[in-house]
């Protein structure tokens, strides 16, 4: 009810003023792509549209790092139990604008807590949207998770697990406008960060794991209005529709879902989305083909959601390797040839360099310490050596994967990865990418997958659609590793006792920040990677850390509080025993 | 269940890789009877547990009919033929070589579950659950799924408004079962 009478208010509101006029302070398109002139504020998700991560900020550096301390914390909520979970987890990246820091929660509460003062936080309102916590939670593959908002003009943009989008006042906290982008009545949530050119909103649904067929959404922040919808697994007629052989439709369930925020071009106006899974993630006799465009990266106009062009890292992927990780830009020399590219680490545990441009593949290289599901890249196409051409279920290397009746598979990295949606940090004055990832090998148990029912079988939208089950029963590691996006080559690695779920933060401090699972929050030096400093926060991060300054002086934040996976803590007695919490933990010198 | 019960259901084979095989057909203790006040808070705090506090349902789905996934391919409670007993040792002590989780926190240091300890089991010892749980906690798992899910056929919009209740669009989709 509450939602219908929303809607009614929205529309007249919205009828009022077609366009929101910008006043002093606002965030604008402007402002977002010279958002490196504000080393003060984090104004964007990544920090920047390149997707870098990287902060000009020095007062925080290798020599001063050592008198690092925490200036004051700040309990949230969000920890309430819902659907499949018993709590929720803080993934989200704050953002920060002249010492308002903009956080969530995994239900999707947004808190504005007002550090102006410098040594104290004040949350000054929250706005908690009531979300259907059963109603999502149990279509949530992987946890209650939200990873951050978006500025906008006078509002702020946030979204919500059971799949609205919505604009609040930033001065009030009050809820001005909210659209249903996604239907969890499909299996669909809203997990990611979006991301906002000119004056849209961009982002895409999670769901991989119940059957959905992803798209990535574009609003009018104007407006409150769907602008397009670009379905990223492609419908009949559509380029890339053929890689779906099965002749039974099974695209119009193949996932592709879209849980992590974009990278941006101004240059050539472009936005480079990853994509998840096809589904159902293990069954890939099911849908026999290369399933474009699920585990690729998708180039876009966004300004009409038209694919520009598309990479598959894992074509007929039988592992789960979702790539839908950020996309970096990074201009480079490669073999003496300066070079606009799109990078990523790959949750299939390769370093990938493409041409920004047109998406050809530049070069990849293994990155994470184990990998046997193929026997290299071609180093032309980058196509995994082992991709049979000839073959439309891909068997790769024997044993990788598991097909219908045959035994567990031996799976590295883990279907997990690699590097899962926790971001890369890039150091450009250094030239290096540094990667957190997860270390390992599990095991994979293929069942055939039954269709859905309107395909004439018995599965239910909402049900899981997975085509089996994993396995890990070998302890997971973890790593940060510094790589040189010209050759792939590793300059440093670091080896962590927990699979990383945080992500990294670099900056011009020759500094990379780093949280773990056992609430250890930890700084190294950039170019050895050497541990220069921690301080254990008492529970599990998740969350990539963000730098900023309040009146000259430079901090650093990041949330904590999450309750690692039973395959990490199961394996890891040390963490048995650790508690989730709800908290922003706030550093300075 | 006392120890020889359990090498009856149970042997190690290999290296040290337990089977465990159950053919006993279980009691129907779900028919329609009048439940004590004691009873009934016991079932209710069963499911409280299987809901949130061991989220077994994270795996094994809210009306307990199994599932597939990031939890492994969890099997049917509403279709198994485990009796209470060995039910309340599966939880107690997990399946070896399987993706279940054993609940006891002493499991494996010593020989209470399956005669066989950590070393043992190598590679095939079966993960920690979420949280550990009492004994009594576990007998209340137990009830709760033998009163409303084990023999049970497929779940209704009924069962599933008793367990998310109405506050929620949750059962929606069953609205049209009975």
């Amino acid at each position: 009810m509450r939602r219908v009478y929303l809607a009614a208010m929205l529309g007249s509101c919205l009828a009022a003023s077609a366009l929101t006029p910008v006043r002093a302070g606002d965030m604008t398109f402007e402002r977002a792509l010279k958002a490196d002139n504000e080393p003060q504020n984090w104004l964007l998700h990544h920090g920047d549209y390149a997707g870098h991560r990287f902060s000009q900020l020095t007062t925080i550096n290798t020599d001063t790092v050592k008198n690092l301390k925490l200036v004051f914390s700040v309990a949230l909520g969000g920890y309430e139990s819902g659907g499949r979970y018993k709590f929720g987890n803080l993934e989200g990246t704050p953002i920060v604008e002249d010492g308002i820091i903009y956080v969530t929660d995994g239900w999707g509460s947004v808190y504005a807590i007002d550090a102006t003062s410098g040594h104290k936080g004040v949350i000054k309102w929250k706005m908690d949207p009531g979300t259907d916590r059963a109603w999502a939670g149990d279509v949530a593959c992987c946890g209650v998770n939200n990873r951050g908002v978006a500025l906008w003009k006078d509002k702020v943009i946030s979204v919500t697990l059971d799949g609205r989008l919505i604009a609040t006042n930033k001065a009030t906290g009050e809820v001005v406008w909210e659209r249903k982008v996604a239907d969890p009545a499909l299996g669909e949530t809203i997990t990611m960060a979006p991301l906002v050119v000119r004056d849209l909103a961009i982002l895409g649904a999670a769901g991989g794991e119940f059957g959905i067929r992803g798209y990535i959404d574009a609003t009018d922040l104007n407006t409150g209005k769907q602008v397009w919808r670009t379905f990223t697994i492609p419908g009949t007629g559509e380029p890339g529709n053929d890689t779906w052989k099965d002749g039974k439709n099974r695209w119009r369930h193949g996932g592709g879902s879209v849980w992590e925020t974009a990278t941006y071009d101004p240059a050539t106006d472009t936005i480079f989305q990853g994509t998840g899974n096809a589904g159902p993630d293990w069954d890939a006799q099911y849908r026999p083909g290369d399933n474009k465009w699920a585990a690729s990266v998708l180039a876009l106009d966004p300004k009409d959601g038209k694919i520009k062009w598309g990479y598959q890292y894992t074509p007929n992927d039988p592992y789960d390797f979702d790539e839908i990780s950020e996309h970096p830009l990074v201009d480079a020399k490669v073999n003496g040839v300066e070079r606009k590219l799109v990078v990523h680490a790959a949750r299939n545990g390769f370093f990938y360099a493409l041409d920004r441009l047109n998406g050809s593949f530049v070069l990849g290289r293994q990155y994470v310490d184990e990998l046997n599901w193929t026997k290299g890249l071609d180093p032309k196409t980058g196509l995994p050596v082992s991709y049979d051409p000839d073959s439309d279920v891909q068997a790769y290397v024997v044993g990788s994967h598991s097909f219908r009746g045959s035994a567990p598979s031996r799976t590295c990295p883990s279907h997990f990865g690699g590097k899962n949606w926790e971001p890369t940090a890039y150091n450009p004055q250094l030239g290096l990418l540094y990667i957190p990832s997860i270390e390992g090998c599990n095991s994979l148990e293929t069942v055939e997958q039954k269709d859905f029912v309107d395909q004439g079988g018995p599965i239910k939208p909402r049900e899981r659609f997975s085509g089996g089950g994993q396995k890990t029963t070998t302890r997971l590691y973890g790593s940060l590793k510094a790589i040189d996006p010209a050759t792939g080559e590793i300059k440093a690695k670091l080896r962590l006792d927990y699979p990383n779920y945080s992500g990294a933060l670099a900056t011009a401090g020759n500094l990379v920040f780093l949280g773990h699972a056992d609430g250890e929050f930890a700084a190294y030096d950039a170019k050895t990677l050497k541990q220069v400093w921690s301080f254990n926060v008492g529970t599990g991060i998740n969350a990539p850390a963000v730098t900023f300054a309040i009146n000259g002086k430079q901090y650093v934040a990041v949330l904590a509080g999450s309750r690692q996976s039973p395959f990490v803590v199961g394996l890891a007695p040390e963490l048995k025993n650790t508690a989730t919490a709800s908290m922003l933990f706030v550093f300075g010198l | 269940m006392g120890r020889s019960a359990r090498r009856a259901n149970c042997r190690a084979v290999g290296a040290g890789v337990a089977i465990c095989i159950v053919t006993l057909a279980a009691p129907s203790v779900h028919a329609q009877t009048t439940l004590s006040p004691d009873e009934a808070r016991t079932i209710e705090y069963g499911k409280e547990i299987f809901k949130t506090k061991a989220t077994c349902q994270f795996c094994h789905k809210w009306d307990a009919s199994g599932d597939q996934g990031y939890g492994g391919n969890a099997l049917s409670l509403r279709k198994t033929t485990l009796t209470p007993a060995q039910m309340a040792e599966v939880i107690k002590c997990g399946r070896p070589g399987t993706g279940m989780p054993y609940h006891d926190r002493f499991a494996y240091t010593d020989k209470r579950c399956y005669d066989m300890t950590r070393a043992e089991l190598g590679n095939n010892m079966p993960p920690a659950g979420n949280e550990f749980l009492q004994p009594r906690e576990i007998d209340a798992v137990v009830k709760y799924l033998f009163a409303k899910a084990v023999g049970r056929g497929q779940s209704t919009y009924q069962e599933c408004v008793d367990f998310w209740g109405t506050d929620t669009r949750e059962c929606e989709p069953m609205k049209n079962t009975k």
